[in-house]
């Protein structure tokens, strides 16, 4: 409970003086201060907010060996002298703001006092966004010192663009930090991001377990969770408007995913790409080495002059080749190879392109279609995310936890590259995407070489904000992360977090109070930097309104992995619900395989009215097996004449 | 020279050692005396074993002063001082001390003489004229400062006590005598505590055995010749172990009123105080004497501005 009374004063010696950044304050044994309280100190007019980064509690004792003597050398007996002593509890505030801001002076010897609500949104700098008509405002935690308890706002203009962007979090796992944190910013963005802002939309990568799987299903919230909601004047609710997104396994029917309750079916489709969907992003599966201008030529030849085009060379063969899937790029290659075969020695160079450099990267390509077989087709029939269809509060969890990764990293490289294009040619559907990657540090680390997908990262960080593109990341050591990617977030969310990586130079600006306080939080608190808070604040945050990892998979069990025909069957009921299992089962029974998947797809692809109808369709009419009669030899010709025969 | 070896060979010689006579213990020297005392429990002085350390059973008192005074010129050869005196009584309840009373005074002290001429320079000020009967001597008129300041601070902690009294009924613990206040050598709930002795109460043997206490004893109950207003029981007390330090080191004198004189109360009231030896008033270098309530008065009166 707030009261009218101050709570301390502030004290400065030669040694501890008041500076404009900095003031040294006493309060009484039983005040409710602690590291991240707010205080207020008035004097004469002057206004100063500072949020306590450090505290000291010492007795008038000059030695301990004072305190042995009194006790007789008897710990027992120490703690029961008639008198305690006198002691103090002194707190060392880094200021928030001052009022009035200049002159900037010295903080002012004056009393202190608990800040109030009012005093939180003076302290942080949020009047100047969370009032008025066009009020930018996104409630992110509450702050909690004293007995008070505050709503915290991060400016969108400064989380989303265009002033500034992105956010990181850092914190170690299984405390309720990263992901559970992401989830409710989201909810809270989603929630109050303004209309004069326009629209925005996310794309989450779950690149582990099943942390992301289950965005769309309510959690049960406690008591405190709600009246925290709220509190922040937001609905505990789960995402309205989710699609998931995962690869197939080899199989190419079963999901590779651990959201495979037919439950969830509804809202989850295979994310499957073919071939030009990799060409065009090759140089992420090709590794340092293998770049040069040599392989980059040839890709650059085979993107633009023999990929979904018909080229024609009558030195390879006089049918002209229409190379749409990886099956058609092969039978590409092997025609270059014969017709180099045949040139015989000395032949090693195909329209300036060495057969060495072909054989690279035939090597490579295909060696993606084999470790990805499920996010990447022969058959050229491809399921993408809705480019230049994304809807207003609408989330994208792309679900790359069981991918290769090298699969991960052209997933990832494809999917922010289309957001970026899309953006730049704002036909995206939506005017901000925000992308949560964990695991940052594996994707942008700190050392090691500087990939395709590092760079994107870096421009991303860099210049993503003027588009609208904005990079929500995570991981648990800030410090094995590329400099440049975190540098550039603008906000930034520290859960509990390890000594070892405390210990670390980018965290020596936080005091020793403030690294302990970060390796004891508790779940639900985070420590955040934002660009309108001066100094790192600590907000706690309800649990999200959605089902955790642990409930989901509880209360939805992934299906096993299902025979073919069954899979299928599942995933034609997940188009239409109407149509029976079994016909699809009889409908299959006795056809390829790939003729089934190819099905599939385009029946994915299209979303036809009739699913059924159409999908009988797609595989044609069944042609009847035939049983071929056991070819008899030709028998030898038998001449009279041969002098030799008989 | 070695001093060590100088105390080993006194010691061996049957003598007691000593390293430094303890801050305050003398008092004012000119007036160390002996001032033999009637003992008021048996028939001889005897050591007396009191028992283990007791709290307070309730709420307890402690009433101190302090003074600091400065030269701020002279009248011809007449100095004019400046002092300020304070007192409080702070109070012990659940461990902790709180402040319940205090008085502070701002005086100016010179022969009328010299006050005169100061003029409207210590007009704001209280002045306590210096005698004048000799001519001004600027470290007579100093020693006569410092008596005149001891009977004004002695007044204004008569004062708070008066005023604590008249507050509340718990034990009161002051630092020095009773005897300077009819009231409080009257007073069944106030204890003096007193860290000097220029006045002994005994002499020849009595005096070696009453300087010889060993900790955790106390002498005799006895009643000191007093030269002021009114008649009190008092013993001596050692809380500290003298061996190796000095004799007066860890002594203190207790004065109660009479009602206060019998042995049990004594005994008892001895548990009391030294219980209060911890914790330990340093480093304040009469800690060995200082209980930890006065110190924290003097501490809270130095440090108010």
């Amino acid at each position: 409970m707030l009261s009218d009374n101050p709570i301390g004063r502030v004290v400065a010696t030669e040694l501890k003086p008041s500076t404009p950044h900095q003031f040294h304050f006493w309060t009484a044994r039983e005040s409710p201060i602690g590291i991240g309280a707010i205080v207020r100190v008035e004097e004469n007019g002057r206004v100063v907010y500072g949020v306590v980064t450090d505290g000291f509690a010492y007795s008038d004792l000059v030695t301990p060996m004072h305190a042995v003597i009194g006790a007789d050398g008897d710990p027992v007996a120490a703690g029961t002298e008639g008198t305690i002593r006198a002691e103090i509890r002194l707190f060392t505030a880094a200021v928030l703001r001052q009022m009035p801001e200049e002159p900037l002076q010295p903080v002012p010897l004056g009393s202190v006092w608990l800040a109030s609500d009012a005093d939180v949104v003076l302290a942080l700098r949020m009047d100047a966004y969370t009032r008025g008509e066009r009020a930018t405002g996104i409630p992110v935690g509450l702050y909690a010192g004293g007995g008070s308890e505050a709503p915290v706002y991060l400016d969108c203009d400064f989380l989303l663009g265009p002033e500034a962007a992105h956010l990181n979090i850092t914190g170690v796992s299984g405390l309720a930090t990263k992901t559970s944190a992401v989830e409710f910013l989201l909810s809270s963005i989603f929630q109050t991001f303004p209309a004069h802002k326009g629209s925005v939309a996310a794309v989450c990568f779950n690149v582990k377990g099943p942390d992301l799987c289950f965005l769309d299903q309510p959690a049960s919230l406690s008591g405190e969770d709600l009246r925290q909601y709220a509190r922040l004047g937001l609905r505990p609710e789960p995402f309205e408007n989710v699609r998931y997104y995962a690869p197939l396994k080899p199989d190419g029917v079963n999901l590779n995913s651990l959201r495979t309750n037919e439950a969830l079916a509804g809202n989850t489709e295979p994310l499957v790409w073919g071939l030009r969907e990799v060409l065009d992003y090759a140089e992420v599966v090709l590794n340092r080495d293998d770049i040069d201008a040599k392989a980059d030529a040839f890709i650059d030849f085979l993107a633009e002059r023999v990929v979904g085009r018909e080229y024609v060379d009558e030195m390879l063969r006089t049918k002209s080749f229409h190379v749409q899937s990886f099956a058609d790029l092969d039978e590409f290659f092997r025609a270059i190879f014969d017709f180099m075969e045949a040139m015989g020695r000395g032949a090693e160079v195909w329209r300036t392109h060495h057969v060495a450099t072909i054989r690279k990267v035939r090597n490579r390509l295909s060696n993606i279609s084999t470790r990805s077989k499920g996010l990447v087709t022969d058959d050229g029939v491809s399921n993408d995310l809705p480019w230049g269809r994304l809807e207003d509060r609408s989330v994208h969890v792309v679900d790359v936890a069981g991918l290769d990764p090298l699969a991960q990293d052209l997933v990832f490289a494809r999917v922010v590259s289309k957001l970026r294009e899309h953006l730049e040619r704002r036909d995206l559907g939506v005017d901000h995407v925000v992308v949560f990657v964990d695991e940052l540090n594996k994707y942008a680390p700190a050392d090691g070489p500087d990939t395709y997908v590092r760079k994107m990262l870096l421009d991303l960080s860099e210049r993503g904000r003027y588009l609208g593109l904005v990079l929500f990341s995570a991981q648990q050591f800030r410090s094995q992360v590329q400099r440049r990617v975190v540098g550039n977030a603008g906000t930034g969310i520290y859960g509990r977090m390890d000594m070892d990586e405390l210990a670390m130079p980018a965290y020596t600006t936080l005091s020793a109070a403030t690294k302990i306080k970060l390796a004891t939080l508790p779940k639900g608190e985070l420590m955040l930097r934002h660009p309108h808070f001066t100094q790192p604040i600590f907000v706690k945050f309800p649990r999200p309104a959605v089902l955790n990892s642990r409930e989901g998979i509880e209360r939805f069990p992934p299906a096993a992995e299902l025979p073919f025909a069954d899979a299928v069957a599942r995933q034609m009921r997940a188009l239409d619900r109407r149509v029976s299992a079994d016909a699809v089962r009889t409908l299959i029974d006795g056809r390829r395989e790939e003729d089934v998947r190819r099905a599939l797809a385009a029946t994915r692809r299209e979303r036809p009215v009739d699913v059924y109808s159409f999908f009988t369709a797609c595989l044609g009419r069944r042609v009847p097996g035939e049983v071929s009669a056991a070819r008899r030899g030709v028998p030898a010709l038998k001449r009279v004449d041969d002098s030799y025969g008989g | 020279m070695n001093f060590e070896a100088m105390r080993r060979a006194v010691r061996l010689k049957g003598l007691a050692s000593a390293t430094a006579v303890p801050d305050a213990s003398s008092g004012r020297l000119e007036e160390a005396s002996i001032r033999p005392a009637r003992l008021t429990e048996g028939p001889a002085l005897r050591t007396i074993a009191f028992g283990s350390p007791e709290c307070w059973p309730e709420a307890v008192a402690y009433l101190d002063g302090v003074q600091r005074s400065e030269i701020i010129g002279y009248a011809g050869s007449a100095p004019l001082f400046v002092a300020e005196l304070a007192a409080a009584v702070r109070e012990r309840r659940n461990r902790r001390l709180q402040t319940i009373v205090e008085a502070r005074r701002t005086v100016v002290l010179a022969r009328p003489a010299a006050l005169a001429a100061a003029g409207e320079a210590v007009a704001s000020l209280e002045a306590i004229p210096l005698p004048d009967t000799d001519p001004a001597h600027p470290l007579r008129d100093l020693l006569n400062a410092g008596e005149a300041l001891d009977q004004a601070r002695g007044a204004l902690e008569i004062l708070v006590g008066c005023r604590y009294r008249a507050q509340r009924d718990s034990w009161l613990v002051v630092d020095g005598t009773l005897s300077v206040s009819r009231q409080w050598s009257e007073d069944g709930r106030m204890v003096a505590v007193s860290k000097s002795h220029s006045i002994l109460p005994f002499d020849g043997a009595d005096l070696e055995q009453y300087l010889h206490l060993p900790c955790g004893h106390r002498s005799s109950v006895f009643a000191p010749v007093t030269r002021s207003l009114a008649p009190v029981r008092a013993w001596g007390l050692r809380l500290w172990p003298w061996e190796g330090k000095d004799l007066l080191y860890g002594l203190v004198r207790v004065e109660v009123a009479p009602c206060n004189g019998s042995t049990e109360q004594a005994d008892a009231i001895s548990r009391w105080i030294m219980a209060d030896r911890a914790p330990v008033s340093a480093p304040d270098r009469r800690w060995d004497r200082l209980l930890y309530g006065m110190y924290s008065v003097e501490q809270y009166l130095k440090a108010r501005p």
